[in-house]
């Protein structure tokens, strides 16, 4: 297959020092689908942008068909016939599916008016030719997220780009939507075009690319045929270590139930029932995965628990104490919380390190105390931050430095830690590796296991039915606001509780 | 020296240089204009103590916006925090008698009780019915406005006086000068040292300063956001009603009309210029007054009007406010240039060997 595009040495630096790519040679065929796969921070994305016009580089060339390319702009790569699909999508909602697409490129009827028909009938012939499963008719507002990720992808067919990039493309897709799309990339790959998809998640790379480019700390690692390598390979070539993917949970009895969570009713401002009827209990020792679509409720679970709402009915009972009326900060004195939002609930970002790992114990923790209660303690701060780095292994220059100074893996380490230093009997952990390069989630996971052994009883919640599998206990599923399945993890299935997820109960057989 | 003070020089010196540019525009001379400037502001006792002196009340409602606004309320009614201030301080100068040992200091705090009386009503409609504290407070104003107005004009006013303002207060209620420095001074700098004190060591203004940069991260953390925006709202208020206080007790020694002339808004302005930090507000407080101050022996001694200054002023605050971040921008990108020219030199001098 012949070369259609060739990175040469380019090397960027986002001010002031973080080095994304350090001299990456890189190069594309005619017809392929070539992944790019690397840690957070690895720089694969940032590849791609350079490619795409979207970040200047510092150095290196760029040569597209054998001919030198600069794209200053997103535009000006179009032109050349790239383009790429962004992990955010942005789309009028209240525009049909191929308003969408030919909105900023309209076929010109006459007196300069828009040729609807033209337009139309352009969208659909494109629509047939990929086989894409998508009425042109649709106001995007109403369609799925799978399908306005189609739309997008169209958005670029119907501008004559014949290299596609997408970032991340499965990231907002459910188990389900998955192999719809690879089976569209597959088609249109047949039909001629590049694809070049940045992902971590290995066992999608394994499946869709002809070829994957791994990428690590800036550097490309190498390029390698799919069919040549291994998962263990690619995994290992990414974190420049033998990676674990499976971990065993141990046998053990499980102690007196910890967390109650009775009858949780919830109806939000609008009126719409987010909660019905929610009833969970977790016993010492045991993980409780929560499994389910996002928006099924599982966000008004965890602020119930945390006391950010306040339910209509039903109870929260940790260790027997009703928390259901309770200030937050009695609630946690009894609770771990391991919020998904890193930036918005987990710390403050431009609060130093210290400042960071101390809140709560500030309150809870005598030593950090000084002059009755009045004022913090600073020496013995300093000593907590420093043993909470040593025992969380987190990498760090200064606990003066900025938490933003931090990478995504160790911010989640100070948080992590943070929550466990408080030696609270229930954990409750909300997507806690989201967003998390491969090393990381290996050590989250790791740690929850290690609560388990402790002792904690956990609530997971997670979107990962992998990581579920392989760390919970029980599984529940949130369906529309309702426990549809609450099932021993021997006992059931991804296939099933994927249904579940998606369909709620099934019917009876 | 770090990147913030770099850059807050660097801010000083263009701003004084597009400042020197707008006087030759003019046809003045600006190096003797400057000259006069600081002569007259920083130069020798008297010009200094005089430059300390007028900065109290700008650092004070200054430091009452930086505290409020690093911790999350919208303050903005320093100004009339401040004239309620000073009007409890005049009633109180009034009416009480003790010796001076007690009388100032009652005087002091019925200022900072006036302030915070004022803000904790704007607290008081955020908690109850969740106006925001920001119109809250900018509405209060105007009622501490022409209410004092009303109150110096009507109930208090001196009836030998021929425009509106109250009697004189008690003279044990006036403010010593010791030599050329003012005791004014002292008061202000203690209340800067106790809420630096407050806002970096003590455990609650911890929890201040992380509501300020994320609330709901703070809320989780068990900080009782509620309260905490109470108590800011008072201590920010009381912090606006002493600079009224001591405004009282150290100059006319009664409220008249246009006492609390443009402070609280300077304040503000310096709050913003310093980026909500605590020492950077005393500094630029003694800076903008060194400017205000130092204008006055300008127009004496050269023909440039006395409103120069405030355009200087203008010109400052901008370029200042922009150069905080652009030096910063500019400094990580020449950085990061020089790191990307190593990356490449090193690789082709691994290919050589």
């Amino acid at each position: 297959m012949e070369e259609i595009i060739r990175m040469e040495h380019i090397v960027k630096v986002y001010p002031p020092s973080v080095v994304a790519l350090d001299d990456v040679s890189v190069s594309f065929r005619q017809g392929e689908i070539h992944a790019v796969v690397g840690e957070n921070g690895a720089g694969k994305s940032t590849l791609m942008k350079v490619l795409y016009g979207l970040v200047a580089r510092d150095d290196g060339e760029i040569f597209v068909r054998g001919q030198p390319a600069q794209f200053h702009e997103p535009g000006e790569a179009i032109a050349q016939g790239i383009g790429m699909v962004h992990q955010e999508i942005v789309l009028i909602p209240e525009y049909t599916v191929w308003e969408n697409i030919i909105l900023g490129a309209e076929p010109a009827g006459l007196f300069g008016t828009i040729d609807a028909d033209r337009a139309r009938r352009q969208v659909a012939e494109e629509i047939a030719e990929f086989q894409f499963n998508l009425d042109p008719d649709a106001q995007v507002g109403e369609i799925s997220v799978a399908a306005r990720q189609k739309v997008e992808i169209l958005k670029l067919l119907y501008r004559n780009v014949s290299i596609l990039i997408l970032d991340e493309p499965t990231a907002v897709l459910t188990p389900q939507e998955i192999p719809q799309l690879f089976s569209e990339l597959k088609k249109m790959r047949d039909n001629g075009k590049t694809i070049l998809f940045v992902s971590h998640r290995l066992d999608e790379v394994m499946e869709l690319s002809d070829r994957i480019t791994v990428m690590r700390k800036g550097k490309k690692v190498d390029t390698v045929e799919a069919n040549r390598t291994t998962k263990q390979d690619l995994a290992r070539m990414m974190v420049g270590r033998e990676v674990i993917f499976s971990s065993r949970r141990s046998q053990h009895l499980y102690g007196e139930v910890v967390c109650q969570i009775e009858n949780l009713s919830y109806r939000d401002p609008e009126g719409r029932q987010r909660l019905k009827d929610v009833s969970i209990n977790v016993r010492a020792g045991e993980i409780v995965g929560v499994a389910g679509v996002e928006g099924n409720g599982q966000y008004e679970l965890v602020n119930s628990v945390v006391g950010l709402i306040q339910p209509q009915q039903g109870k929260v009972l940790v260790k027997g104490i009703d928390l259901t009326h309770l200030p937050i900060l009695q609630r946690r004195e009894l609770i771990s919380f391991v919020p998904q939002d890193r930036g918005k609930m987990g710390a403050s970002v431009n609060a130093s390190i210290l400042e960071n790992a101390i809140m709560l114990h500030h309150r809870l923790n005598p030593a950090l105390s000084a002059w009755k209660g009045l004022l913090l303690n600073f020496a013995n701060a300093r000593r907590f931050t420093t043993d909470l780095e040593k025992k969380f292994s987190v990498n760090m220059a200064s606990s003066d430095d900025p938490f933003r100074s931090l990478s995504g893996g160790n911010q989640q380490k100070v948080i992590l830690g943070r929550e466990l230093l408080l030696n609270n009997p229930f954990v409750l952990l909300d997507q806690p590796t989201r967003g998390l390069d491969v090393g990381s989630i290996e050590y989250v996971h790791e740690q929850v296991l290690a609560m388990r052994e402790a002792g904690r009883a956990i609530l997971l919640i997670s979107a990962d039915l992998e990581e579920l599998f392989m760390l919970s206990d029980r599984i529940v599923v949130l369906y529309r606001g309702e426990i549809a399945a609450d099932l021993p993890v021997e006992s059931t299935s991804v296939e099933d509780i994927g249904m579940r997820m998606l369909e709620g109960y099934p019917e009876a057989s | 020296m770090n990147q913030k003070t770099i850059s807050a020089l660097i801010g000083i010196l263009i701003g004084l240089l597009i400042g020197a540019v707008i006087l030759l525009v003019q046809g003045y001379d600006p190096l003797a204009t400057y000259q006069a400037l600081f002569q007259y502001s920083l130069f020798g006792l008297y010009p200094l103590s005089t430059t300390i002196k007028n900065s109290v009340p700008l650092i004070l409602t200054g430091l009452s916006a930086s505290v409020a606004f690093a911790s999350g309320p919208v303050n903005l009614g320093q100004p009339g925090q401040l004239v309620m201030g000073a009007l409890l301080a005049t009633i109180g100068g009034i009416y009480l008698h003790l010796p001076p040992a007690l009388e100032v200091p009652a005087l002091l705090a019925l200022a900072m009780l006036g302030g915070a009386l004022w803000a904790g009503l704007a607290a008081f409609f955020r908690q109850a019915f969740n106006m925001s504290e920001f119109i809250v407070t900018l509405m209060l104003n105007m009622i501490a406005d022409f209410f004092t107005a009303w109150a110096i004009s009507f109930p208090l006013m001196d009836r030998k006086a021929f425009s509106p303002m109250t009697p004189q207060i008690d003279r044990a209620g006036w403010l010593p000068d010791w030599g050329s420095f003012n005791s004014a001074i002292p008061v202000m700098l203690i209340a800067v040292g106790i809420m630096w004190f407050m806002f970096n060591r003590w455990k609650i203004g911890y929890e201040w300063r992380m509501s300020g940069q994320n609330s709901l991260f703070a809320r989780l953390g068990g900080c009782e956001i509620r309260k905490n925006f109470v108590a800011v709202m008072l201590v920010t208020g009381a912090l606006a009603g002493l600079a009224g206080g001591l405004v009282v007790m150290d100059g006319p020694h009664r409220f008249i009309k246009g006492l609390g002339a443009n402070y609280a808004w300077d304040g503000v302005m310096i709050a913003i210029v310093a980026n909500n930090d605590i020492l950077g507000t005393l500094f630029y407080g003694l800076f903008f007054s060194a400017i205000q101050t130092g204008a006055l022996g300008m127009e004496l001694i050269t023909n440039v009007p006395n409103e120069i200054s405030q355009v200087l002023q203008a010109v400052l605050v901008l370029v200042i406010v922009a150069s905080r971040e652009a030096t910063v921008a500019i400094m990580n990108r020449s950085a990061a240039r020089r790191k990307a020219r190593q990356r490449v030199v090193g690789h082709i001098e691994e290919k050589a060997v």
